[in-house]
């Protein structure tokens, strides 16, 4: 996703290492996407049904496949 | 001692060979402070010798502020990943690293190490394999999407 928006940067974070970071985020389950500090993707989730759900989740309208 | 075994330094040796673009691993350490430092060092030591289009850029967190500030490095260990794209050409030509944005935070070790490679040969190539529709969808992007993917390494 960060390849294809100069508007998009993913940080891949060890859960482990950074405590205080997984604590401000409560990851209780691992994958966890958090997008710009508000949605919440958790789950290794297929590309399709991914992006919208992230994109959705910061107010974009973005229809899931199938709809 | 080698953290990877001979057998699958030559199955990313084999993987790596499709690399076309040169790729920077720019890695932000510290000294004091940071116990995972040292062993991400030497992962990515490791890894840069497995290919010749993989290369190793070291900075210190506490020291190379201005490093620390192009690159958004919030915390230690930490690597971004550029893309080495050289542009013009003959005698005119000169490289440029492209950034994409893309960073670990912390050892990248099990999947993430999977992770990490995978995301080497995506640079390396400029192509992020994603969907038409999955483009489209990012195309509609107006405001700036801070991605931060937790996981852990098993």
């Amino acid at each position: 996703m960060a390849m294809e928006s100069e508007l998009v940067t993913a940080d891949m974070v060890d859960a482990a290492e950074f405590g205080e970071l997984s604590e401000r985020y409560q990851v209780y389950g691992v994958p966890l996407t958090v997008a710009n500090d508000k949605a919440r993707v958790e789950g290794g989730i297929p590309e399709p049904l991914f992006i919208p759900q992230i994109l959705n989740g910061i107010g974009l309208k973005i229809p899931m496949p199938g709809q | 001692m080698a953290l990877l075994k001979d057998s699958d330094r030559a199955q990313l040796q084999k993987e790596f060979a499709q690399l076309t673009n040169p790729v920077k691993l720019i890695f932000f350490t510290q000294e004091l402070d940071c116990d995972y430092c040292p062993l991400t060092q030497e992962i990515l030591e490791e890894l840069t010798g497995l290919s010749d289009k993989i290369q190793l850029q070291t900075y210190n967190f506490a020291i190379d502020k201005d490093q620390v500030l192009e690159y958004k490095i919030a915390r230690v260990p930490a690597i971004a990943l550029v893309r080495v794209e050289t542009i013009g050409a003959n005698g005119a030509s000169e490289t440029r690293a492209r950034d994409y944005g893309i960073r670990y935070y912390g050892v990248p070790s099990g999947y993430e190490f999977a992770s990490l490679v995978g995301d080497i040969i995506d640079v390396s190539k400029g192509d992020s394999g994603l969907s038409p529709a999955s483009k489209a969808a990012l195309a509609q992007l107006s405001e700036p999407l801070h991605l931060q993917v937790f996981t852990t390494p098993t």
